[in-house]
């Protein structure tokens, strides 16, 4: 026991900022600590020194940096603001702005209509549901590396099998990936297709929550369908559709690997979210400060959103 | 906390549903097949085709069959697709295992511990799963080249650590939460410490939870792309990820062997996931989230 404590000791002295944060283990305030409360600390530090190390020092260093006109190599000299000025004055910035609304938006409510469908379709009895349910998962499972390439394939040259499948209904000559606004669009379809799945367990699991007596009940009283899924069902998924939006959201401005492996953020910046933007800033033109200035913008802008959603979510979980 | 327990309960409730017996309602069960099948049909195109073209002779290939596996001789041949897999494979179980290793006893304060100081962490690891990758990378690039640990399995190793740790603790609580908290009481009583209860009671009864965040991790790190792509730079020590992306570069015409790489790297999660599946719940991210 004693060892366990010195060690747990040791590991909270090394961790002790992060632990004390909030200041209720205050050793000079209750006489004694348990040995439980020791493990319990002991049991939490190592991942806290995770988190510090890969996760809070980078977003201090960000902020730093931010603030000053280095490379990847030197640090550079203070420049105050003026990267954030350059950013926030440049088309560039705004238009990646506009475009990461329109992929999150339809990222989250695509992917959350399409699961939710299948969720309720898959809830009935079906012959063979359980095997359409892990078919229906691979998108999600399958690396978006080995997806992208594919729907490369499908989509991108007028030679690809979709646009010859255009072109022999009459629509002409449909270029997925070349014109702008179609670019636009196919970037999101993809992202739909990627995401449902997630959307669909965690309908499932809510759905499966739902006592189907219920239904029976309304049922008599003469409800229709379509009531019977706004009255009840959807009151009843409420709290996990609310999180599962929030999650959804958090992945779709995140993104990286599903604009840019499948356009580059092209044609013509078309696709360029805040994520590629900040990407291409910094790891292709070579301006660390703006490009931190512009991943920075987004973390602070996801920081509160997700402090703010995160109080809802608790609140909603009280009601 | 009841929709904790959901996604474990979910396969054998939809497994007691499913009495096969023609009943009335059969004919819309019938209807909703078709549907179904239709939908699955349509969403797999892009993976069925990966499948397909890797089997059928490839550019400058001489074979006059219709179906061949020699693109698979191929590719392991002419590139370093073995060593790509291995190393993909190291880097995945090595951060499979670290990341449930370092989650297990830190979800069981999040599940177990009600105080100010569990919130607060329960916060921090919510902000932080929501903090954008880009934005880490940059320092972490700059904090790694003077470690030597750019272009090297190990770095990556440890970022891929990093990012599944929020989500990997929200997972083993929610399957905490779902274990009565009467057995460890039972054990504390007999004089076993936290420690001990922790390990003979709790993490014995808890295999579903690590497999759930064994697997969550595994996809997130034979998954990722954008670490990968900014810290390896040679070949040999190349991800399946970057492996295939610069081999797409070279021979982008070349969709047989293009897509025959695409398939050897799909293979490993997609396995996993037939085979666990039913282990596999994310409901439980948002009970444990909401819970707290």
């Amino acid at each position: 026991m004693s060892t366990n404590t010195v060690a747990s000791r040791m590991e909270r002295a090394r961790n002790g900022v992060g632990v004390s944060g909030g200041g209720s283990i205050n050793p000079r305030k209750k006489k004694r600590i348990s040995p439980r409360t020791w493990t319990l600390v002991a049991f939490a530090a190592p991942s806290l020194f995770l988190l510090v190390l890969l996760n809070l020092y980078p977003v201090i260093y960000a902020g730093i940096q931010s603030v000053r006109d280095g490379d990847l190599i030197n640090p550079g000299n203070f420049v105050g603001l003026q990267n954030y000025t350059d950013v926030l004055t440049s088309r560039s910035f705004w238009n990646a702005t506009r475009f990461t609304l329109i992929f999150t938006i339809v990222g989250v409510f695509g992917s959350w209509m399409v699961g939710l469908g299948l969720a309720l379709l898959l809830r009935t009895k079906v012959p063979g549901g359980g095997f359409f349910k892990v078919l229906l998962l691979l998108p999600w499972v399958v690396p978006v590396v080995v997806s992208a390439t594919s729907w490369n394939w499908l989509v991108a040259t007028p030679q690809s099998p979709l646009p010859m499948l255009a072109q022999s209904l009459g629509m002409g000559n449909v270029l997925f990936l070349a014109d702008p606004v179609l670019a636009q669009v196919t970037v999101c379809i993809f992202k739909v297709w990627v995401s449902f799945p997630f959307m669909m367990m965690m309908m499932s699991s809510a759905l499966a929550s739902v006592d189907i007596n219920v239904y029976e009940a309304a049922k008599m009283d003469g409800a229709t369908n379509w009531q019977a899924f706004t009255g009840i069902t959807m009151p009843l998924i409420s709290r996990s559709t609310y999180i599962s939006w929030i999650l959804m959201t958090i992945f779709c401005v995140n993104d990286f690997p599903t604009i840019f492996l499948l356009t580059g953020g092209g044609p013509v910046d078309a696709t360029t979210s805040l994520v590629v933007l900040a990407y291409r800033t910094v790891f292709q033109n070579f301006q660390t400060g703006p490009g931190v200035a512009i991943a920075f913008i987004m973390t602070l802008v996801l920081v509160i959103v997700s402090v703010v959603l995160y109080r809802q979510i608790r609140k909603v979980n009280v009601e | 906390m009841s929709s904790v327990t959901v996604g474990h309960s979910l396969s054998t409730v939809s497994t007691t549903n499913r009495a096969r017996k023609p009943d009335p309602a059969s004919r819309g069960q019938w209807w909703r097949f078709g549907l179904i099948l239709t939908i699955t049909a349509i969403v797999l195109v892009p993976i069925a085709s990966v499948v397909l073209l890797s089997l059928q002779p490839s550019l400058g290939s001489t074979t006059t069959a219709d179906w061949t596996i020699e693109n698979y001789a191929t590719v392991f041949e002419r590139t370093n697709v073995a060593r790509w897999m291995a190393n993909s494979l190291s880097v995945t179980l090595v951060t499979v295992l670290i990341s449930v290793i370092v989650a297990a006893p830190a979800g069981y304060v999040l599940s177990r511990s009600r105080s100010k100081l569990v919130s607060g962490y329960s916060l921090v690891l919510f902000v932080v799963q929501s903090l954008p990758i880009v934005t880490a990378i940059i320092p972490l690039f700059i904090l790694f080249a003077q470690l030597q640990l750019v272009d090297s399995l190990v770095g990556i190793t440890i970022i891929y650590v990093g990012s599944t740790m929020s989500v990997a603790i929200w997972m083993m609580a929610a399957y905490y939460d779902s274990i009565p908290i009467t057995l460890e009481e039972a054990a504390w009583m007999d004089g076993c410490s936290v420690f001990g209860s922790f390990t003979r009671v709790v993490l014995r009864n808890s295999l579903p939870g690590v497999l759930s965040t064994a697997i969550f991790s595994f996809l997130l790190a034979w998954n990722d792309y954008l670490v990968a792509v900014v810290f390896l730079r040679s070949n040999d020590n190349f991800t399946l990820q970057i492996g295939l992306q610069s081999f797409f570069q070279q021979n982008a015409t070349n969709w047989g062997l293009v897509m025959t790489v695409a398939v050897l790297m799909m293979l490993p999660p997609v396995i996993l996931f037939i085979f666990l599946n039913k282990h596999f719940s994310v409901g439980g991210i948002g009970g444990s989230l909401a819970g707290r």
